[in-house]
């Protein structure tokens, strides 16, 4: 916040209305966005979410702000999603604010603080959003009362919709018991953390009423012989990642996306932290509003979108994972052809079938590519917080094709899963973008 | 966070001289107000050593793992003077030795011995007279990160005046390997001294190089043996069948005679994952790893041990050391989330059970030991390194010392979980991360070591405080040695950038003998040899043996304290080669010198008769149960589904051969086999089903036809949901001999507990009472245990009313019927989790809750089995009640309660059972901050982290209404009780220790030794908890024999001959009591007749 302030003030401009009052006009809504979003992701960070978590997450935190500045819009460039989703749409009040922007983030950040566990870190994060609000005239301070109390009717609203959507319930379910049978999934090296939320799909989705028609389809079968497909992708991720090539590593790298990979030496361990899959695609997403310097609602109407897109991709994929409970191929490798053999990156703790970070960045660039276009170039620096060089694409569909083959060069996942994660996760995004187009 | 811990321990200080203050003034003896040591200044006593550490980029925790391990100390007579020296190895500096000038005076003699060592990595150190001149030579073992030159071990030949050359490469032992201690022992008893030689690895192994390390020997991580070929020493390693793979970590390692057949056994402990060594001597210049077979779990992160006989019974006992920190704080901000699959395929892959803190291992004889050491109270003694027991008091009980102390707050679970963030801050400021400041940014926690006075009933007392051991510091290896020859054992203590602790031992009033061993022979301290004296009753016995504890080694001589006994009757000398020697009428407070004689005799091998053999046993095994209940409710401590199998025996079709019923547990149905002529055959006359788990079975003629009809109880957790038919108890008319399953009975539905045929209203015909215990999935939800009155013809019906609180009496497990009150009608005893035995008065309409009455406290508990029978011979029916024991985390007595809090707290359609338990002085919830997460998301938000956790209570958990409207059962014990039938009620006195070592779960009385008095049988142990917990596995099946007077002694097994290793949940005696059953949860069915 402070190292963009000093940026901010420079695309400030201050205009005055007919009665003489200040408005603020920001011009550039898209990066303010993405910066009070960043918060919300470095809390997600601090608590280690887990990337269904997130995606959960974002698409509450940012619906908050799309709730609040939806009704100071005429229209948007496509139609409102809301009713496709099974939320009924509030119509929140916004006419009596002079900064619905203000208000907006400020519920963003609301929702953040209720609904992760650290969220107690965003409080001093609204209290520089207060200041700067003032402090750029976005508002009066004696307006802050009516903006905060109208970001806490939404945040409220947001709040007891999330905790009616099965998240809570979670903790009453009977865990999940690998079993040790051939081909099934079972914890992996080095810390074998227990299975990330295999009752992810008692989730309520907002669009995808009914999971089953985005089923992948079947995996190969579990079956070692030579010549079975199962087989020759699993020789297949050996053959490919013995030959890494520079480049190939680096997208193996740059897609990992893993909120927890443990570094183990002796008694000592350490956590190594990175965003998550949603939140690198929350970070394009911000990429391309600002490149094409959208206006805060439409800035927050395309977040959202990916957000709850991202929320139901997620929900479909983890039902996947678990009725399938296919072996990670670290495991079935050490177990039946090389015992040294070791991914390149540090194998997630869920089951494979299918790779959640194809589906998911598949169903978010047909949501991107259908509002902002195709062939969009853009410059992704999402990871360089986390060691990792900025990276040039030249459509959305081109980063989830190279999210999706990340995995298999970073020996993660069979050939299937990723083929079918891209379908997957593409079916999903068209079905909720046809819903707009009706 | 690391202010807190020396406060506490300073406020401890304030304590301890407020303490001495108040003794001091009510005039109490001056020698009982002086502590037993007393911390000498080393400065005083011209002593200027100090292990100091230098942490730069070169020298740090990173580039090497056991940079904060700390140095050794060795002690013995260099000079031949009478008087002990003290030789001090120093990680980076140069290694120091002081000579004893006597009256607590020494010199400095490092320069002069020209014995500084090399600058290198120095790690532990003995003393050996390794060229059998008398006079002690010193070993010293290197490590580090250097070249193989700066990692050769010294042997400093002693020149016989303080002077000392490395002749290490002459005899073979200038060994390169990464090592932390050398031992000398006579293996192979051709009469020199071998060497074993233990190393550790350099490198950090993950995970998944395992099982690749496993099988390959590495030249310098491997621990080595060395023979001894006439002064020259050849690696025999391989040949010895001795272990040498990367993953062994070696931190310990003690030389006894383990298995008593004369040969020298070793165990060596080893960190992290590859378990400790038990290396059994095959007499043949080859050893066996026997620990899978001797112990059933072992300690994890292993560290310092020691072998020696803590309770006197001639059998040495064996301790290992491990990390587990005695209070709340620390353990809290340790333990991380319980891994279920991880444990279970580490067990698959071969490392075995083993859990984070000391194993005290009590030898039981043949090679079977109970792991015991928190029963003992030595399970938690923090980041712990030399263990060493000792009669610090002279009282004729072995003391324990322990030091310890890690320089960096390690393990840490928010180094773990937050530490990470500082990677992704530094990115997010655009700064450089920087791993080494990341490292030694960690907080440091100075920690008092601990010493314990042995109470001579396999119970130890920290007298930490008492004794003036409770300095906090960084402390490693350690040594005992009588440094002023007054006849008790000061103490000399290697500490990290802090000068040693040197204690001296200020012991009045008790007599000791100290023996020292002389043979003529290459190994003329007698290394290796055992001795034994006896007094009265009473025996003690020592190995001298130097190198014990962590990277140091004691002066080759045997200190027995004596307490105030004159007189000793008998020693017994066995020298290294097996020979005995006897010496008889021996003077006190002396050091004797025993020379070996010419005559002496060879050890006689004693056979033992048991009192039971295994018979045949039959086929039936109450199979695998495969449910985690913990992944149904997290909170629980033990898993409810693992109760099979039950048996109950009657004649079913009157040929006078018994029928056994052998529960079932789903998946797994129930059979009923018939014994005749010595044989298990098929009854057919009944048939199983896999669906239900058997709680109880229990015979009866319901319906007064004069055949044996069958009541079961359905039990269990599994996945039973709350409509499961499977939960609905059973009845079973006796046809001519077919059972058949009544369609009609009452078809109420909870998890049975326990279940009695009782004459409720007196009508003649048997009622039942059914305990319930559970609702599966809602624990600890009371159920409503049941009355059904049967109307005569087997027709049972609900009878509401007729038992106290509407049935809701508590989690019932067992039951007894008993004339309480000698009315002659029988009454019902009731027990289980979270209650206490009550007892339900028959009134001839209704049992009524008179437990007040016979009962004069609160015996609240966590009981797992009743049985009754005359113990005392006076006529009426006592009972004995097995409870969950003494040998876990877990304290409990009527000022200490634990108490379980159960309610939805967070509303959303689950229980949420929280336990709260004492640790020291104070209550805090039991679980971990990973389990309670997982069990309620808002308090995800409420212990962002695992230092707000670790101080937390069930206050800082709930609000005051909270807990308030919460359900709250509590136990005030976890003895395992006899209770004496009197006119004044029921008086309970707490059975023997051995038996408070596992839970209980089965009794059976019987006449064992045919002596006319009642014995009795436990069987338990509880191999399904968390794993924090671990497995609790001390018994094997305990034949105790009763006096006729209430009084009780429990065999070994060894001399029962009952060596049962797993959970036995029922057992039951058949052909007039000669022949047991014993049934064992997860395996077959075991057998044992008594012998002729």
């Amino acid at each position: 916040m402070i190292k963009r302030t000093g940026i901010l003030v420079g695309v400030l401009l201050i205009c005055f209305n007919t009665f003489g009052s200040p408005v603020s006009k920001v011009s550039s809504w898209p990066e303010i966005y993405a910066d009070e979003l960043f918060h919300i992701t470095e809390v997600m960070v601090t608590d280690v979410a887990s990337p269904p978590v997130a995606a959960r997450i974002y698409a509450y935190t940012n619906l908050a702000s799309f709730l609040v500045i939806e009704g100071s819009t005429e229209s948007f460039r496509y139609p409102e999603f809301l009713p496709f989703t099974y939320l009924e749409d509030q119509n929140f009040d916004n006419s009596n604010l002079s900064s619905p922007e203000f208000a907006a983030i400020y519920a963003m950040l609301l929702v953040g603080e209720k609904i992760m566990p650290s969220g107690y870190l965003l409080k001093e994060k609204m209290q520089e959003w207060e200041s700067f609000g003032l402090k750029e005239k976005l508002l009066k301070k004696k307006e802050l009362d009516i903006h905060i109390s109208t970001a806490k009717k939404v945040a409220d609203w947001v709040i007891s919709v999330a905790s009616k959507d099965g998240y809570l319930q979670l903790s009453t379910l009977t865990r999940y018991s690998p079993t040790k049978e051939k081909g099934r999934w079972y914890p992996t090296p080095p810390a074998y953390i227990a299975a990330i939320e295999p009752e992810w799909k008692t989730i309520k989705p907002f669009f995808l009423q009914d999971l089953d028609p985005f089923d992948p389809e079947e995996m190969a079968p579990f079956n070692l012989s030579q010549g079975s497909s199962f087989r020759s992708q699993l020789d297949e991720i050996i053959e490919v990642t013995s030959n890494l090539t520079e480049e190939e590593q680096l997208i193996a790298n740059f897609w990992d996306c893993n909120p927890f990979m443990v570094d183990v030496t002796g008694h000592m361990a350490i956590g190594i932290k990175k965003i998550s899959p949603g939140g690198h695609w929350m970070g394009i997403t911000g990429i391309a509003a600002e490149m094409e310097d959208l206006s805060f609602a439409e800035t927050a109407y395309i977040h959202t979108l990916v957000g709850m897109t991202l929320h139901d991709a997620f929900i479909s994929c983890w039902k996947a994972k678990y009725e399938t409970d296919r072996i990670r191929p670290e495991t079935v490798i050490n177990e039946e052809l090389d015992r040294t053999w070791r991914p390149l990156l540090q194998t997630p703790p869920f089951p494979e079938y299918t790779s959640g970070h194809s589906v998911i960045s598949r169903a978010s660039a047909i949501i991107l590519t259908n509002y902002f276009g195709d062939n969009f170039d853009f410059l992704d620096t999402s990871e360089i917080y986390f060691g990792l060089p900025e990276r040039e694409f030249q459509s959305f569909l081109q980063a989830s094709e190279e999210a999706a083959i990340s995995r298999l060069y970073g020996g993660i996942h069979f050939r299937d899963a990723i083929e079918e994660g891209v379908k997957q996760g593409e079916k999903i995004g068209e079905y909720i973008w046809a819903n707009l187009e009706k | 966070m690391p202010a807190l811990n020396p406060s506490i321990r300073i406020n401890k200080w304030i304590y301890s001289i407020l303490a001495f203050l108040i003794s001091f003034e009510s005039g109490m003896a001056q020698e009982n107000s002086s502590p037993l040591f007393k911390e000498l200044n080393p400065r005083k006593l011209k002593i200027g050593f100090k292990n100091n550490l230098r942490e730069d980029e070169q020298n740090n925790i990173l580039r090497y793992e056991y940079f904060y391990n700390g140095a050794g100390v060795a002690i013995g007579d260099l000079d031949n003077d009478g008087l002990n020296d003290i030789f001090f190895t120093s990680n980076m500096s140069s290694n120091e030795v002081y000579k004893n000038l006597g009256e607590w005076r020494f010199e400095d003699m490092t320069k002069k011995a020209g014995i500084a060592g090399k600058k290198s990595w120095t790690t532990g150190v003995a003393m050996v007279d390794i060229n059998a001149d008398g006079w002690l030579d010193i070993y010293v073992s290197y490590s580090g990160k250097g070249d193989v030159e700066s990692r050769r071990n010294e042997l400093w030949i002693n020149q016989k005046d303080f002077t000392f050359l490395d002749e290490a490469k002459e005899y073979g032992l200038d060994d390169p390997s990464n090592s932390t201690q050398a031992l000398f022992f006579d293996y192979d008893r051709d009469g020199d001294l071998d060497m074993y030689l233990l190393n550790h690895h350099i490198e950090v192994i993950t995970e998944i190089e395992f099982d690749q390390a496993r099988g390959v020997r590495h030249p310098y991580a491997g621990d080595k043996l060395y023979r001894n070929d006439n002064g020259k020493f050849i690696d025999v390693s391989e040949a010895a069948r001795i272990k040498g793979n990367a993953l062994g970590f070696g931190l310990g390692v003690v030389s006894s005679d383990v298995n008593d057949d004369g040969w020298p056994d070793l165990l060596v402990t080893n960190d992290y994952i590859e378990p400790d060594y038990l290396y059994i001597n095959q007499k043949d210049g080859t050893f066996e790893d026997k620990t899978t077979e001797y112990f059933q779990h072992i300690s994890h992160f292993s560290m310092g041990a020691d072998i020696s006989d803590i309770n006197n019974d001639g059998l040495v006992d064996i301790y290992t050391l491990d990390m587990l920190p005695e209070d709340n704080e620390r353990q809290k901000l340790l333990y991380g989330p319980e891994n279920y699959e991880q444990y279970a395929l580490m067990v698959e892959r071969g490392f075995y059970h083993q859990n984070m803190r000391n194993m005290l291992q009590l030898n039981q004889g043949d090679g079977l030991f109970s792991e015991i050491g928190q029963m003992a109270k030595i399970s938690n003694t923090d980041w712990s390194w030399s263990a060493l027991f000792f009669d610090a008091n002279n009282d004729g009980n072995k003391d324990l010392l322990v030091t310890n102390g890690y320089y960096r707050d390690y393990t840490n679970r928010d180094f773990l979980k937050y530490k990470g963030d500082y990677y992704f801050k530094q990115a997010v400021a655009n700064e450089k991360a920087d791993t080494l400041h990341l490292v030694t940014s960690m907080t440091s926690t100075p920690v008092s070591n601990y010493i314990f006075e042995s109470n001579g009933d396999l119970t130890f007392t920290d007298r930490t405080e008492d004794w003036n051991i409770d300095k906090p510091g960084f402390s490693s290896g350690a040594a005992y040695a009588d440094l002023d020859n007054d006849g008790d054992l000061d103490l000399v203590i290697n500490n990290l950038n802090e000068p040693p602790g040197i204690y001296e031992n200020q012991s009045k009033g008790s007599n000791y003998l100290t023996i020292k061993l002389k043979e003529d022979s290459q190994n003329p301290f007698a290394v290796g040899s055992r001795a034994k004296i006896t007094y009265g009753k009473n025996q003690q016995i020592l190995d001298l043996q130097p190198v014990r504890g962590f990277q140091s080694s004691v002066p080759p001589v045997l200190h027995f304290g004596l307490g105030d006994e004159e007189k000793i009757e008998t020693i017994e000398i066995t020298w290294p080669d097996g020979s005995i020697q006897k010496l008889s009428d021996v003077g006190i407070n002396q050091i004797l010198e025993i020379e070996k004689s010419t005559s002496t005799s060879s050890a006689l091998a004693e056979s033992q008769k048991t009192i039971f053999t295994a018979a045949e046993a039959p086929n039936y095994s109450s199979g695998v149960v495969g449910f985690n209940d913990f992944k149904r409710q997290p909170l629980m401590i033990s898993m409810p589904s693992y109760i099979a199998p039950v048996m109950a025996k009657a004649d079913l079709d009157g040929d006078g051969n018994l029928e056994v019923y052998f529960g079932g547990t789903k998946g797994t149905p129930a059979e009923i086999k018939t014994l005749k002529d010595g044989k298990w055959i098929d009854y057919s006359g009944f048939k199983g089903d896999s669906y239900y788990t058997d709680a109880v079975a229990r015979f009866a003629d319901v319906n007064g036809d004069g055949m044996m009809d069958l009541f079961v109880g359905s039990g269990g957790f599994h996945d039973y949901i709350s409509s499961d038919e499977g939960l609905v108890d059973r009845l079973y008319i006796n046809q001519n001999g077919n059972l058949e399953l009544s369609t009609d009975f009452p078809d109420y539905k909870f998890s049975t507990g326990t279940a009695e045929f009782v004459d409720v209203n007196r009508d003649g015909n048997p009622d039942l009472v059914v305990g319930a215990r559970m609702l599966p999935g809602r624990y600890p939800e009371i159920p409503t245990s049941q009355i059904l009155l049967n109307d005569g013809s087997g027709n049972f019906s609900v009878s509401d009313g007729l038992l106290p609180s509407g049935g809701k009496i508590g989690m019932v497990s067992s039951s007894i019927v008993i004339d309480a009150n000698s009315d002659g009608f029988d009454d019902v005893i009731l027990a289980g989790e979270f209650m206490a035995p009550t007892f339900l008065i028959n009134t001839g309409s209704a049992l009524e809750d008179q437990t007040e009455k016979y009962l004069d406290q609160d015996l609240s508990g966590w009981w797992g089995s009743l049985a009754k029978g005359d113990f005392d011979g006076d006529g009426d029916e006592d009972f004995l009640a097995g409870n969950f024991g003494l040998n876990s985390q877990f304290v409990a007595n009527e000022a200490k309660r634990l108490k379980l809090y159960s309610a939805d707290f967070d509303q959303n359609g689950s229980i949420d059972p929280i336990l709260e338990c004492y640790v020291e002085d104070e209550a805090y919830p039991f679980p971990s901050r990973d389990e309670l997460l997982d069990q309620m998301v808002s308090m995800r938000s409420k212990f962002t982290d695992y230092a707000s956790y670790s101080t937390a209570k069930m206050e800082d958990l709930f609000s005051q209404e909270e807990l308030e409207k919460a359900q709250v059962l509590t136990a005030a014990t976890l003895e395992s009780y006899y209770l004496e039938n009197t006119p004044e009620g029921f008086k309970a006195t707490p059975l023997p220790k051995l038996l408070q070592a596992f839970p209980i779960y089965s009794i059976l009385p019987i006449d064992v030794n045919r002596d006319g008095n009642l014995d009795f049988i436990a069987g338990g142990n509880q191999n399904f908890t968390r794993i924090r917990i671990g497995m609790i596995d001390a018994g094997f099946g305990m034949v105790t024999l009763g006096d006729g007077k209430g009084n009780f002694n429990v065999l070994k097994p060894n001399e029962s001959g009952i060596t049962i290793k797993g959970d036995i949940k029922s057992t039951i005696a058949l052909e007039n009591d000669s022949l047991v059953l014993f049934g064992v949860s997860q395996g077959p069915i075991e057998s044992y007749k008594i012998n002729d």
